[in-house]
């Protein structure tokens, strides 16, 4: 039995703050193949102040998917005001919309083919699972009264995936 | 009630005969390496079981530093039973323990710089051996021991080096 308990990998305090973590949240997608990686430990106690990491807000007539890492942030709107399982998609014909700034240059739904998708595939216990796509157009340059936008449907967002990203009412 | 009942209780028997220990202990195992040199301070009775065997109870306090703020405290109750290799009650013995940690609280600092506070209570797991000898009538016991304090999924393993000396109020035939 001595050695038994020998054999467990950690000590008290370290497998005690481990069980104190709190829910760690990943949000992660490949924009033009290039792998992005978002992870919270203990998301459920995000700072309102210094800004959350990774998370879902609720705001007028719609909430908001989003983390931030170190190449940017992403955005995802789900337009509802009841957030469920489900499908939610957004296509340019609805208008231009800002979904991410990957390395410095953001990335839009603008051009006709361009759209998100995003499926909630579970939501327990404020948290909420899924997938994600999605064909943006880069703006090249912000001006006034006209943007100017590069080769339109040009970035991809694919094997987009979440998990347990906490939504703040 | 109940708990001043089993206080009373322990108090009769350690009044009767027990060794009063010392011992120097180091933790071991994964997120030890921050820890210095623990020492503790037990009280431990016997009662025996047959000629040169005991068996034994002890309770203790274990301390573990890490500097002078934070660090791990452990009070362990142990059961045990103290085997003499020759039968005699003296020289080289055998002892295994289990037992509860009654009290246990690591104090470290936090992310934010505040204090963290762990308590913890778990299963104790100890094997020791010593030698018993005696000076002027007084036994003595230096003793080494592995023990391990498993909760919530992790352990606190140390190894203990002690030695205690006997004092008591009534004396018996058989002394450990």
């Amino acid at each position: 039995m001595v050695v038994f308990s020998s054999c467990l990998k950690q000590s008290i305090p370290d497998a005690m703050l481990r069980s104190t973590k709190g829910t760690t949240a990943t949000l992660s997608y490949k924009i033009n193949g290039n792998a992005v990686n978002i992870s919270v430990d203990d998301a459920d106690n995000q700072s309102v102040y210094s800004g959350y990491t990774l998370s879902v807000t609720k705001n007028a007539g719609y909430f908001l998917l989003a983390g931030s890492g170190i190449t940017g942030e992403i955005t995802l709107s789900l337009f509802t005001d009841s957030l469920r399982t489900g499908n939610y998609k957004y296509i340019s014909g609805y208008g231009p919309m800002f979904v991410t700034d990957y390395n410095n240059t953001n990335e839009y739904v603008y051009a006709p083919y361009d759209s998100t998708s995003v499926n909630i595939t579970s939501y327990h216990n404020g948290h909420i699972d899924g997938n994600f796509s999605g064909m943006l157009t880069p703006l090249i340059q912000a001006g006034n009264p006209y943007d100017t936008f590069g080769t339109p449907s040009s970035v991809s967002i694919t094997d987009g995936s979440f998990k347990n990203v906490p939504v703040f009412y | 009630m109940n708990k001043k009942l089993f206080a009373t209780f322990l108090l009769f028997f350690f009044i009767i005969q027990a060794n009063a220990q010392l011992g120097v202990m180091k933790l071991v195992g994964n997120g030890t390496k921050d820890y210095k040199m623990g020492f503790g301070a037990f009280i431990k009775t016997g009662f025996p079981v047959t000629e040169g065997n005991d068996a034994t109870l002890e309770i203790g306090a274990n301390i573990f530093p890490i500097d002078d703020r934070y660090g791990t405290v452990m009070c362990p109750l142990k059961v045990g039973y103290r085997y003499t290799l020759d039968g005699s009650g003296k020289g080289f013995y055998v002892e295994p323990q289990v037992g509860y940690d009654i009290y246990g609280v690591t104090s470290l600092e936090g992310k934010d710089g505040q204090d963290v506070n762990l308590k913890y209570h778990g299963v104790i797991f100890a094997a020791g051996t010593g030698y018993l000898f005696y000076i002027s009538d007084v036994s003595f016991d230096v003793n080494l021991r592995y023990e391990t304090v498993i909760a919530h999924g992790g352990s606190n393993n140390m190894v203990s080096l002690g030695i205690s000396k006997s004092f008591g109020f009534g004396r018996r035939d058989t002394e450990y």
